[in-house]
């Protein structure tokens, strides 16, 4: 079996009219074989308005998140102000390159305008409306695909991304447990974890 | 009082502090700087102006090649007193910091994040070992995120906001000028005159025209007609 952590996974990200919804199941497995945890938290906030998601490496997850929030933090510290959403995404691109990871990254301007982006080991930068990672990712984006409405307020996201977790978490063997989902307005981060996708849906 | 040779003791290297806290060779590169000719810089609501004095020792001399006004991003310029060569070095790394600001973040460097790369690069100089300060002085003219800023670093790498300012020799007398005729309010083209005026206002009647760059939300503008 293999040794190391992966997150499997599936997280998606998704922006609303008034902010961005980033959601992700709770597992972490060994070699997509065993479920090493069943409480992982796999959406980290790492500004007051952005939050990234990670899948892949645990490790190279943890260590891009903790890279990232110093990065950010830093940079809030010297300047005075608070990063853009452009300069952290262009940051965080600088940082997971090389890493076992592929996180998405979602957050809102200073001004309430939503942004999300698909990052991966290599650097790469996609921004898109919504957008999917993880070994369920395809499960996911079929949902969102179904139901995504760019007239949609954060709660009707909620749902949304609630259902594309939930479906990636009935058939990928390496996803499920719950979920983590996160709200983000021009008020701050909002995170909230459950045991069963049902409970957010309900 | 100190002897010479006491002082000398505390002159031969710029990361020596003298008994009474001073460092000589920082001092001796701000004189440095005063004995170049003057360069001026005057915020306005709309942009900013640099100007400089070229001294023209000859007739047979290029004046386009006395360089004192360079541009260091779309947005930025510096105007340089002291000697030329150290000055250039620093455009140099004015010109890197801009670069690195837009590989690091995708976005233009402001005034403020500038002023503060060059001089914690001056400083670093009056620290380290084997090293000497830079002769020279800068004033840092920027238009960033809608705001006209102007700064000014000198050989220590000490940074400090103006609205209107001078360096180089004569540059306390041309300050005095400023603060009689700096009005916030006034528009460019009255800040380019006012540079020109108190530029030329010297004795030394064979002084070239000063050149001339201002710095607006339309970017980075020689007013130099020679080039």
């Amino acid at each position: 079996m293999d040794t190391v952590l992966e997150t499997g996974t599936t997280t998606v990200a998704l922006t609303a009219t008034d902010g961005v919804v980033l959601a992700a199941d709770r597992r972490a497995s060994l070699g997509g074989q065993f479920v090493a945890s069943k409480h992982a938290i796999k959406v980290e906030p790492v500004h007051d308005r952005a939050a990234v998601t990670i899948s892949g490496s645990v490790g190279g997850g943890q260590e891009f998140v903790q890279r990232l929030r110093a990065e950010a933090d830093l940079y809030e510290t010297r300047r005075g102000h608070e990063m853009s959403v452009d300069a952290l995404v262009k940051t965080a691109a600088n940082t997971v390159r090389g890493m076992p990871a592929t996180p998405l990254l979602g957050g809102v301007e200073a001004d309430g305008t939503p942004r999300v982006f698909f990052l991966d080991g290599g650097g790469g930068v996609l921004e898109d409306d919504y957008t999917a990672s993880g070994s369920g990712m395809s499960l996911a984006i079929g949902t969102l695909e179904r139901l995504y409405d760019p007239e949609m307020g954060v709660e009707a996201a909620v749902d949304v991304a609630s259902a594309a977790i939930d479906a990636a978490s009935e058939r990928d063997t390496a996803s499920g447990n719950g979920i983590t989902v996160t709200r983000i307005t021009a008020d701050g981060v909002q995170q909230d974890t459950y045991d069963d996708t049902t409970e957010v849906l309900a | 009082m100190m002897g010479n040779n006491d002082r000398q003791a505390y002159d031969r290297n710029s990361n020596i502090f003298s008994p009474d806290g001073r460092l000589y060779q920082v001092e001796y590169a701000r004189e440095a700087v005063k004995q170049g000719s003057a360069s001026v810089g005057i915020r306005t609501p709309d942009g900013v102006v640099l100007a400089a004095a070229r001294r023209v020792r000859s007739p047979l001399l290029e004046e386009r090649s006395v360089e004192k006004l360079h541009k260091v991003d779309e947005f930025h310029g510096v105007a340089s007193a002291g000697h030329v060569a150290d000055a250039r070095q620093l455009v140099d790394v004015s010109r890197r910091a801009a670069q690195v600001e837009r590989l690091r973040y995708g976005e233009f460097i402001t005034t403020e994040q500038l002023t503060t790369e060059i001089s914690e690069h001056i400083q670093e100089y009056t620290q380290s070992g084997g090293t000497r300060p830079y002769g020279a002085a800068l004033l840092i003219a920027g238009f960033a995120e809608g705001d006209p800023r102007l700064f000014e670093t000198d050989p220590s790498g000490t940074a400090i906001e103006w609205q209107a300012t001078a360096i180089g020799g004569g540059s306390d007398q041309i300050r005095e000028e400023l603060e009689e005729q700096y009005d916030p309010q006034m528009g460019v083209e009255d800040a380019v005159a006012l540079a020109r005026d108190v530029l030329t206002d010297e004795d030394d009647e064979e002084g070239a025209e000063p050149t001339i760059a201002v710095i607006t939300a339309d970017g980075y503008e020689s007013r130099d007609v020679a080039e």
